[in-house]
């Protein structure tokens, strides 16, 4: 069935099962795009990422955004709870999210209650006119439950893949696919179509890439040379020389000229994602929204402490290729003693001046002046431009350090990320980007289900390096 | 559409506090003179209607005081969807709870869905409407109701000038009835054209002189207006605004030149075919220029006999407007000990039947309740002797008289107690010869009631037989003889066993002047036999009060003159 005849809106409770790549994106943006009636469609997904995307994604399709309300399930519970505080009986300090891992799941427990209550039913009924909750198979045991009470008061179709369920880790126990969901939402239909493969004129692939997903959701495994030539390549990695060839396999180039390149690295080893982007020319990693490392340094970095400069070239080196941070160093100590033989640098210049009068200004120019250095390239970029957005903000003297980080991350989070054309990260962090070119760095450890988010990032390509062509 | 579910008003001109849970449907305030009614009307439209400005004045305060901010909160039911979703009116959603007329701070899953529209007026005079609730104003979010919103619950006020609604302006029901909007601009901008290019050449004709002097001038000062000045009309005069377009009749003549009546049932009408958009409608004095048939018209428009198609708040005077409505529409208005208070008339203790045979009750200051005709009669006799006298007539001192039909002795405080749970001041006057139930009486005059009943045993005909002079007493036994003939002689043979006869109380006044005690009770006994009484119907008994009581008062039994006086004096001093 071609996404044209699938009417989401004729769905009054069911799931539509959608494997990757299928167009799940455009049959929501149909349903949005018909919906003439004067109450908007609630639409739910996971992450704001997802709502940036689907959001950018609607607009191109020229959706009109009085047809839909879009929020992320927990945004929108926030929103209920706040809206009816006596009903919904919550402490308030829960939403002030000073303790993320205990205030969210409060809040969804607190928003299910009220709507299991009936309290806000007609309200909701007057709201709006349908439920949309994509990407269902991220849904947390809570969230549910508040879709669960959702549906009773609203018709409501949710869509998903059990095939791409990687959220599931750190307590934060998913809903089962079988006894969970398809027991209250029937699955209606499942999409066949291989649409992002088609229209990039790679359907073999697309077609390739659904049997491997029925064979991995069956527990099967996949062997990779019977994918179709040309669009899968297998690149036997074992050691020694099994880095030499993972960062070949990192080279792999896009089959068009402005063709990007993602590279899923190892998911629990980030030193070895960035490792791959440092080593792999053009490369730049995915980071995690919590931009982990912009806040650590943000949070420590003290202009007067006496380890300041060793700070700031600390975290050059770990965001810049080739800063030579050793040499640097080096030349710094014999410029102060005056034992050096040739004039300081620009660079080398600023890092004196830094220690002289340190004041976030120069901190500035001393890391703009060290991204100007021949051969010098950022492969984290949302991290160094990231750290250097906060310190101008700071710089004004304004607002503390600390608190510009946090803007420029909250600011990141909403308006979702650009992707570089060559990007390293691991299955989480790319799951819903798509690329011309999918590269698996190493297999080793993936459940199905991150094998099979893997494999179809790429429309034209994928290039898998492991040490047995079979995988899975 | 939306219904209002509860007023609330403090502050405002006659009206201190006054809160009131109307019903869906008619609701039609009924109370003495000044008691607020029309306040009750002007604070729904001044705090629904769709104006931008209205002015206020130290005299729209109650008692003049500033200080004091002007109140008025509706609390609105029946909402559309567009006006109860999450986003735009979340934190003013409440709960209503209908049996109670609670408001709950939030919705419930017990409770109608609504919001609370306030209109204040503090010292600046400055009116600001604003939805409230508690956690909206915790939260410091303030909001109102955008302007669209407002048009579409903007209540229709048919008025005395209701011939507004009769032409396509803003806010006229019209424009309520149908989508359809003329498009006149195109038409008019043509026809002044034409009007403008045929009228220039008569012009020319009439003014030609005053042109030749302009032309010359002109020319003679190097201004140059061409040839010859020209007189056309002016484009800009010949411009029409909003309004323009109005109904008019087959014949061409606008329908604002009808009378005031069907005017107004017109509007009601064109009001009730517009109920799904808009369904609040404003009347005061309702009878306004209508005969009674077309009182029963309007009401019926209005959805006075369906199941409340849309809400009316009106007011009326008119006894006949009062019998077109139910209980369940009429609300008492009176000014409480602390404020305003609408009391629902209710169908109960066959309070309907009353509306119907007696409306003018609910509309005095006092009523009394009269056990059956023959009270009714006697005190509608009295009235009109009095007013032969110069006195003032019951009716005009606000009093109505309201007829039990007999019955059950204690019916007559069935009756009483409902209009004295209504605020009235009531009267119950009772024979005495089958007594009421001790406690219910006493209940009755605990609350306020009086009681005028006849003495010791006695119906009427035994007090007036018992205390009348022997000459008025004459004058009963010839009137019964008027009107029911031998069969006088029958009932008086029968009740005393063939030992009185008319002849022998003739012959006794004669002889001694004087009439017997057991005589006098023994003829009480005849005018009365059952199913045959001689005075038993109103006019048989207003002929009698009116031609041998009353003129016999002031030389009869003390004791029944008494209780005569005891009503006209209870009646002299009821509130006007």
């Amino acid at each position: 069935m071609g996404p044209a005849e699938i009417d989401l809106r004729a769905i009054t409770r069911g799931t539509v099962t959608a494997p990757a790549g299928c167009g799940k994106t455009q049959l929501i943006a149909q349903a949005l795009a018909g919906h003439r009636s004067s109450k908007p469609i609630l639409v739910l997904t996971h992450t704001n990422a997802g709502v940036a995307a689907l959001r950018g994604r609607l607009d191109r399709a020229g959706v009109p955004t009085t047809a839909y309300r879009l929020s992320t399930i927990d945004g929108w519970a926030i929103r209920l709870i706040s809206t009816f505080p006596g009903r919904s009986a919550h402490d308030p300090e829960i939403l002030r999210l000073a303790v993320p891992a205990r205030d969210y799941p409060a809040i969804r427990d607190a928003a299910w209650r009220l709507l299991q209550a009936g309290h806000v039913s007609e309200v909701l009924k007057s709201s709006y006119a349908h439920l949309i909750v994509d990407e269902y198979q991220d849904s947390s045991v809570p969230q549910h439950h508040i879709v669960y009470f959702l549906s009773l008061i609203l018709p409501t179709c949710v869509l998903g893949d059990p095939m791409q369920a990687i959220f599931g880790f750190r307590g934060n126990a998913l809903a089962d696919w079988n006894q969970q969901v398809c027991t209250h939402f029937p699955v209606v239909v499942e999409l066949t179509t291989p649409w992002r493969w088609r229209n990039a004129g790679a359907e073999v692939l697309g077609q390739w890439l659904l049997e491997a997903r029925r064979q991995l959701a069956a527990g099967q495994s996949v062997d990779l040379r019977s994918g179709p030539p040309g669009h899968v390549t297998w690149m036997q990695a074992v050691p020694p020389n099994d880095h030499a060839q993972r960062l070949a396999a990192a080279k792999t180039v896009p089959p068009t000229a402005d063709g990007r390149v993602l590279i899923i690295a190892d998911s629990r080893n980030r030193a070895a994602q960035q490792n791959f982007a440092s080593q792999t020319p053009g490369a730049s990693t995915v980071e995690a929204v919590d931009l982990q490392d912009l806040m650590a340094f943000c949070t420590s970095f003290d202009v007067h402490s006496p380890d300041a400069l060793g700070q700031i070239l600390a975290l050059a080196q770990s965001v810049m290729t080739n800063v030579g941070i050793a040499e640097l160093n080096r030349r710094l100590e014999s410029l102060s003693r005056g034992t050096a033989r040739n004039p300081p640098t620009e660079a080398e210049s600023r890092a004196m001046e830094f220690l002289r009068a340190p004041s976030l200004a120069t901190a500035i120019a001393l890391l703009s002046d060290l991204r100007a250095l021949p051969n010098v390239r950022v492969h984290r970029p949302t991290i160094f431009y990231g750290v250097l957005k906060a310190l101008r903000h700071s710089s004004t003297g304004t607002i503390p350090l600390v608190e510009a980080a946090r803007r420029v991350r909250e600011e990141s989070r909403l308006l979702g990320r650009p992707l570089p054309k060559r990007a390293v990260g691991s299955t989480l962090l790319l799951k819903g980007l798509e690329a011309e070119v999918s590269v698996l760095l190493d297999t080793e450890g993936m459940s199905a289900q991150n094998l099979y988010v893997a494999m179809t990032r790429g429309s034209m390509k994928l290039v898998v390096c492991s040490a047995s062509p079979i995988v899975g | 559409m939306a219904r209002i579910r509860k007023i609330e008003i403090a502050n405002f001109r006659g009206i201190q506090q006054l809160a009131w849970c109307p019903a869906p449907g008619i609701n039609c305030l009924i109370g003495p003179g000044d008691s607020g009614k029309s306040t009750v009307l002007d604070s729904i439209d001044l705090c629904l209607g769709a104006r931008r400005n209205v002015q206020f004045s130290d005299a729209d305060f109650f008692g003049l005081d500033i200080t004091t901010p002007i109140s008025i909160t509706l609390t609105l039911g029946d909402l559309d969807d567009s006006l109860r979703t999450l986003e735009s009116f979340g934190a003013f959603l409440r709960g209503y709870h209908a049996t109670t007329g609670a408001v709950e701070d939030e919705p419930s899953a017990l409770a109608e869905v609504v919001l609370c529209l306030n209109l204040t007026v503090a010292s600046d005079l400055e009116p600001s409407w604003t939805l409230v609730s508690d956690r909206a104003a915790q939260q410091g979010i303030v909001k109102t109701l955008a302007w669209k919103d407002r048009v579409a619950l903007a209540p229709t006020r048919i008025g005395a000038l209701a011939d507004f609604n009769l032409g396509w302006q803003r806010g006229s029901v019209l424009n309520r009835i149908s989508e359809e909007r003329a498009d006149a601009s195109a038409a008019l901008i043509k026809a002044a054209r034409d009007a403008r290019s045929s009228f220039g050449d008569q012009a020319e004709q009439q003014l030609g002189e005053a042109l030749g002097i302009v032309t010359t001038t002109a020319q003679e000062l190097g201004v140059h207006i061409g040839a010859k000045a020209r007189a056309l009309l002016d484009s800009h005069s010949v411009s029409f605004g909003g309004g323009t377009i109005s109904l008019h009749s087959e014949g061409g003549i606008p329908l604002r030149s009808l009378g005031v009546g069907s005017t107004r049932v017109l509007v009601a009408g064109l009001q009730r075919k517009a109920a799904s958009q808009a369904s609040i409608v404003l009347s005061d004095e309702l009878e306004y220029g209508l005969e009674p048939h077309r009182i029963a018209r309007f009401l019926g428009s209005l959805g006075a006999k369906e199941a409340a198609p849309m809400q009316v708040f009106l007011t009326t005077h008119s006894p006949v407007a009062l019998r077109e409505l139910s209980g369940g529409q009429l609300f008492v208005l009176r000014r409480c000990a602390n404020g305003h208070e609408a009391r629902l008339v209710g169908a109960d203790d066959g309070i309907q039947s009353t509306i119907r045979v007696y409306p003018e009750a609910f509309l005095a200051g006092s009523v009394i309740v009269c056990e059956g005709a023959s009270e009714i009669g006697l005190l509608r006799g009295l009235d009109l002797y009095r007013l032969d006298q110069g006195s003032i007539s019951l009716a005009a001192l606000a009093v109505a008289l309201v007829d039990c039909g007999g019955g059950d002795a204690d019916r007559p405080y069935a009756r009483a107690g409902a209009f004295q749970a209504l605020g009235y001041r009531v009267m119950v006057v009772r024979d005495d010869d089958k007594k009421p139930t001790p406690a219910i009486e006493q209940a009755f005059v605990h609350n306020g009631g009086t009681v005028v009943a006849y003495r010791a045993g006695r119906a009427l005909e035994d007090e007036l037989f018992g205390s009348l002079t022997p000459a008025a007493c004459q004058k009963l036994i010839n009137f019964g003889y008027d009107l029911h003939g031998d069969l006088i002689h029958e009932h008086l043979r029968t009740v005393s066993n063939n030992t009185l006869t008319v002849q022998a109380v003739w012959d006794e006044i004669q002889t001694t002047g004087a009439l017997s005690v057991a005589h006098r009770a023994t003829l009480g006994q005849a005018a009365r036999t059952r199913k045959a009484g001689w005075f038993k119907s109103i006019s048989w008994m207003e002929d009698v009060a009116r031609t041998i009581v009353a003129p016999d008062l002031h030389q009869c039994n003390q004791g029944f003159r008494a209780l005569v006086d005891q009503v006209f004096e209870w009646a002299a001093h009821g509130p006007r």
